[in-house]
């Protein structure tokens, strides 16, 4: 009996393991079939792939260092022994054997560069004294960007190829794409720049009607602090049109914000209060110029409308590690999600909207997509704006 | 009817120098990457590396000629000062105050050299527009 | 010694970190003159932050604990924990900070603009942090040991899960003010008792441990052995052994134990009378009073001054490397404060370390048991009871304990926060504080990890360790990076690799307990003298080797460096500005 039993169940394991390999065939089969594709499908991954290992260098814009970053990714494209990059006067990158080509470069690119269209250049051009050089013809692909030719690129190779002079073209047409790109970027951070200016010249005037008119209030009745807030208003002025980089220090951004409390208490009096909680180790931290003062701003002016008995304010520094948390307050009229919503993405509408979706922008620029604000709020609800400043980046310093 | 006397055209005559102010020219030039202010640069951080390397050798060297001296003469390792051995006496009390002193006097030693250095940038400012 | 005092300053300092931590120190202000650009840290306060976070369990109880054990050869350790700063102040400290780093890898990645040479700048710190975390550790199983007799692990484990759960409640804010306290609370926990010691030393006859002969047992003495040792007797001597010795289960009985090793097993008690030598545990040659007293004297094997210069090597260079150190020197609103507060850390370690040759020497005087069972880490949680005795040797050895705890909890929040910043920055940015507190487990895992499965490894090795890899392949990258133009990220990358790869394989291979007595194996424990001089070359030939890779301004970068805080350089956009 036990002998049928051990058969039997040699049999069905053998069955299951069998089930279990032809299964797994066929799922990896499949697999195999959808996923890696032709020799010729391959192919095609590899150069996409090295195409956009060689974007980010361009990406920045063309100099002497994104074209040596980019010239290697170029050459493997093109699968040539040498590339050069050159712009009308200066040879910008070279890559591959036998340098001593490298000065010649500027002056074989020089038809490309003029006439705008790929020249080919043979052996009576390209070839050097060095019997073991293979390097005897070249191709010169003009690289320009918005119809102005910027660079040019230059492939050598040992042989006359026409494939070679293709693939070239196409390649210089994609890396003006990528500088095309680039200067669309460089287009963002100046209108950025101009928001930034429209911002200062938005809130200024409101403001020193105000102000002014604060400090009139005290004149003959304290004059001593009218004088006092005469000073303050000078300060933050002064730091407001300063002209400077983009970038401050948080304990000067905290020290105007400062100052404009003041100005806005002599206004309102006791009914704004605000409590500050300021760790001294985020104050060395550079942060984006007028990065939290228009949200002071803000907080003022939404926690002091419509409102009888005041309002209070809180603005937080905290030390974060290698972050700084700061964070304004206030617990006014609040605003509808949504609205907030529209603001980040900079659909607001004038008048307190610009604020928002402006700093937000910046510091996303700078830092990257997991900085930007974060607002927490609610119709009636008050406001709370929260902002993460890591305390070091690269090119980030204040002046 | 006298005639009308001809205009003539006026445009700004002086070339924008790009410079902000009083302070800035070398400055400027140090921003600017040029060799002027490549060289005030190369003067400062020569000067701050030989006082930071004669500060830092001389007492860490004294420090560290100690080992040898005791292999040397062992008889300086047995001896006593003060009552106490001669080693502890050095290494458990008088280095303290000697890394003390040396840092002060790098310290002082330091900014003079960095105030020299801006009053030298300063000085070589034409007077322009107050800042 | 009642050590009821000692357990209730213990949890009190645990209490307060974790209630500090978890609530942050409330400064608010309300009033309306409260001037923010003046609230900047003034250098007593950082520089007491920095040796709060600095002074650690190797600093607390390991120096001590390695002078009394070895002699005068150890007091290079305190020597070179301090001198480190000096060399810090004379080339770093103030262009580190004008370079507005947070971190080391930040400074790489600003100074070389390469994302490979930060990711090898992070490896290595979170390796040197690893590496330091792991004694805190020890030494805080070690004091609740000592001071409550339950099992070294639960020490660890204790402090590991109160420094993590602090951290994770929110406390990766380095609040200067608590670090600053804690040193003084150090300080205070040293010095104290320092004084009473010394009195109590004076009336005793002001005795010296030199002398002719090794230490020796002044009065009838118990020692209980609590990890099985093995001892070295020099001279016969006899003794009451209840308990396990050389195999042989033994109760009350006398014994005469002769010259050569003998095994004593966990739960042993040995009884010895007045004036016998204290037989040793192998790992401590047994050493005459003169033969302590004297450099070079070979106490720390055949090769006394090749260790005394890897030491200083390793010391006096590596300083710069420790990341819970270089944090902190961000909080310095500029340069020259930077170098202001180094020169006051100087006058606050130098306070602070000059009492623990005392400390090592009444050791020796007075816990000599501890050669014994090879822990005279403890010497100094046990000598306040020891010498004075009564509720007052009692309070003050809890005052000690406390401070001691606060050491721990202090260095290892520090060295975990400053870890965990690195490996969430790295890795982990796309979860933000999530990612921070994931990170901070992981960052005490590892060390905790270590101490669960490697019982006995010496605290002061491990932080030689750690202060080699940082001398060798830090210390290059940040002076160079400095001070020499010509630097590549190749040339850095290539010199911190092999500098620190080296010495981590050195220092590993000696943990292990793979190397060989003799020269190999010295050169192995200390390996800081030849890999420091070897990362500098590597650095430097690379970096000559590969001139393409030099990063494009870098001239700008050395004028920030460089140039004095009051010259105003302006910033790129400024310049576009201007020439618009």
């Amino acid at each position: 009996m036990s002998t049928v039993v051990s058969f039997l169940v040699g049999v069905l394991v053998g069955l299951a393991g069998l089930g279990i390999v032809v299964l797994s065939r066929r799922a990896g089969t499949a697999r195999t079939r959808r996923d890696l594709g032709t020799e010729a499908e391959q192919v095609t991954y590899e150069t996409l792939h090295t195409a956009w290992s060689a974007a980010p260098p361009l990406r920045a814009g063309l100099s002497q260092d994104t074209a040596r970053k980019a010239a290697r990714h170029l050459r493997g494209l093109l699968r040539a022994p040498a590339l050069a990059i050159t712009d009308g006067e200066h040879r910008l990158a070279w890559d591959g054997t036998a340098d001593q080509h490298a000065d010649a470069a500027v002056a074989l690119a020089a038809t490309a560069f003029r006439t705008g269209k790929v020249s080919v250049l043979g052996p009576d051009r390209v070839a050097c004294a060095d019997p073991s050089c293979t390097l005897r013809y070249a191709v010169a692909a003009p690289i320009a960007v918005e119809g102005e030719v910027q660079a040019v690129l230059t492939a050598y190779s040992a042989e006359e190829s026409a494939g070679l002079a293709r693939a070239a073209a196409e390649v210089a047409r994609w890396a003006s794409g990528q500088l095309e790109l680039a200067e669309l970027d460089r287009s963002k951070a100046r209108l950025i720049e101009a928001e930034v200016r429209a911002l200062r010249a938005q809130i200024s005037p409101h403001f020193i009607y105000n102000s002014l008119t604060a400090i009139a209030s005290f004149v003959r009745t304290d004059p001593a602090r009218a004088r006092n807030l005469l000073l303050e208003f000078a300060d933050f002025t002064r730091y407001s049109f300063r002209r400077h980089g983009e970038f401050t220090t948080l304990a000067e951004e905290l020290n105007s914000i400062d100052q404009y409390l003041n100005l806005e208490r002599a206004r309102f009096g006791e009914r704004l209060s605000v409590t500050l909680q300021i760790s001294p180790e985020v104050l060395p931290v550079a942060v984006p110029f007028l990065c939290l003062q228009p949200l002071v701003e803000n907080a003022v002016q939404h926690g002091m409308e419509d409102r009888a008995d005041g309002c209070h304010i809180t603005i937080l520094a905290q030390d974060g590690g290698s972050e700084a948390l700061i964070s304004v307050e206030d617990d006014g009229a609040g605003m509808d999600p949504e609205a907030c919503r529209r603001m980040l993405s900079g659909k607001g509408d004038a008048g307190g909207g610009i604020a928002l979706g402006n700093i937000d922008e910046r510091l996303r620029q700078v830092y990257g997509h997991e900085y930007g604000l974060v607002v927490e709020t609610a119709l009636g609800a008050g406001t709370k704006v929260k902002l993460r400043v890591p305390k070091h980046r690269v090119g980030v310093h204040a002046t | 009817m006298t005639p009308r006397p001809r205009r003539v055209a006026v445009t700004r005559q002086t070339v924008r120098t790009g410079s902000s102010g009083a302070g800035f020219r070398v400055a400027a030039e140090i921003d600017d990457d040029t060799e002027l202010g490549d060289t005030y640069m190369r003067a400062l951080m020569g000067a701050q590396l030989r006082l930071g390397l004669l500060v830092c050798l001389t007492v860490c060297g004294a420090l560290a000629a100690l080992p040898i001296a005791f292999e040397l003469f062992p008889a300086l390792g047995a001896a006593s000062l003060f009552g106490l051995r001669v080693p502890w006496l050095l290494l458990g009390v008088v280095v303290f105050p000697v890394l003390v002193a040396g840092a002060w006097l790098y310290v002082r030693q330091a900014e003079r050299n960095e105030r020299r250095f801006v009053a030298t940038v300063d000085a070589t400012v034409d007077e322009g527009d107050q800042p | 010694m009642n050590s009821t005092y000692s357990v209730i300053a213990v949890a009190i300092v645990v209490t307060a970190t974790v209630l500090i931590g978890a609530n942050g120190l409330r400064l608010s202000r309300t009033t309306s003159d409260f001037y923010v650009a003046s609230r900047t840290v003034s250098p007593w306060w950082n520089a007491s932050a920095i040796g709060g976070e600095y002074l650690s369990a190797a600093s607390f109880l390991g120096v001590a604990g390695l002078i009394f054990a070895y002699g005068a050869d150890m007091l290079w350790f305190a020597v070179g924990y301090t001198a480190g700063y000096l060399v810090l102040l004379t080339l770093v400290a103030a262009p580190l900070r004008r370079s507005g780093a947070y971190t080391l890898p930040d400074f790489a990645e600003e100074r070389l603009a390469s994302v490979p040479v930060r990711r090898i700048a992070s490896l290595l710190t979170v390796g040197i942090g690893w590496l330091y975390l792991l004694p805190q550790l020890q030494g805080a199983g070690l004091t609740l040991y000592t001071v409550t007799g339950l099992s070294p692990l639960v020490g660890a484990v204790a402090v590991a899960v109160v420094v993590v759960v602090n951290v994770m409640a929110g406390g990766m804010r380095s609040i200067t003010i608590v670090q600053a306290v804690q040193f003084w609370l150090k300080l205070a926990a040293i010095t104290i008792p320092m004084v009473f010691l010394l009195l109590a030393w004076q009336h005793d006859g002001a005795p010296t441990p030199t002398g002719p002969t090794p230490p020796a047992f002044t009065e009838r003495t118990t020692v209980r052995v609590n990890s099985a040792v093995t001892v070295r007797v020099n001279e016969p001597v006899r003794v009451t052994v209840t308990g396990v010795v050389d195999g042989h289960r033994l109760r009350e009985s006398p014994v005469r134990l002769s010259t050569g090793t003998h095994r004593i097993d966990q739960g042993t008690s040995v009884t010895f009378s007045a004036g016998a030598v204290v037989p040793q545990v192998t790992s401590i040659p047994a050493t005459t009073g003169d033969q302590w007293a004297l450099p070079l004297s070979g106490t720390s094997g055949d090769h006394s001054l090749y260790v005394v210069y890897s030491l200083i090597v390793a010391t006096f260079l590596g300083v710069m490397g420790l990341p819970h150190v270089i944090v902190r020197f961000y909080t310095n609103p500029n340069g020259w404060a930077a170098r202001r507060t180094t020169v006051v850390l100087l006058v606050l370690l130098g306070v602070f370390y000059v009492q623990l040759p005392l400390y090592g020497m009444f050791g020796r005087l007075y816990t000599p048991e501890l050669l014994m069972t090879g822990r005279t880490d403890a010497t100094i949680l046990l000598l306040p009871a020891r010498l004075i005795g009564g509720i007052g040797g009692d309070l003050l050895s809890a005052l000690v304990a406390g401070g001691a705890f606060a050491a721990f909890l202090s260095t290892a929040s520090g060295l975990t926060v400053a870890v965990a910043g690195v490996i969430s920055r790295n890795t982990l940015r796309r979860f933000g504080i999530t990612g921070f507190r994931v990170a901070a487990v992981g960052a005490m895992t590892v060390p905790l990890a270590m101490t669960l499965v490697s019982s006995r490894l010496s605290v002061a090795d491990v932080v030689g360790l750690a202060f080699a890899v940082a001398a060798s392949s830090l210390c290059p990258l940040v002076v160079l990076g400095i001070w020499w133009r010509r630097l590549t990220s190749v040339g850095a990358a290539a010199g911190m690799t092999v500098g620190g790869g080296l010495a981590l394989t050195a220092g590993l291979l000696t943990l292990v307990g793979a190397a060989q007595p003799g020269w190999w194996m010295d050169l192995l424990r200390w390996p800081a003298a030849w890999t420091v001089p070897i990362g500098f070359a590597v650095m430097i030939g690379v970096s000559l080797a590969t001139p393409g890779s030099t990063p494009p301004g870098v001239a700008r970068l050395m004028a920030r460096l460089h140039a004095p805080e009051s010259l105003g350089l302006r910033s790129t956009a400024d310049r576009e500005e201007a020439a618009q």
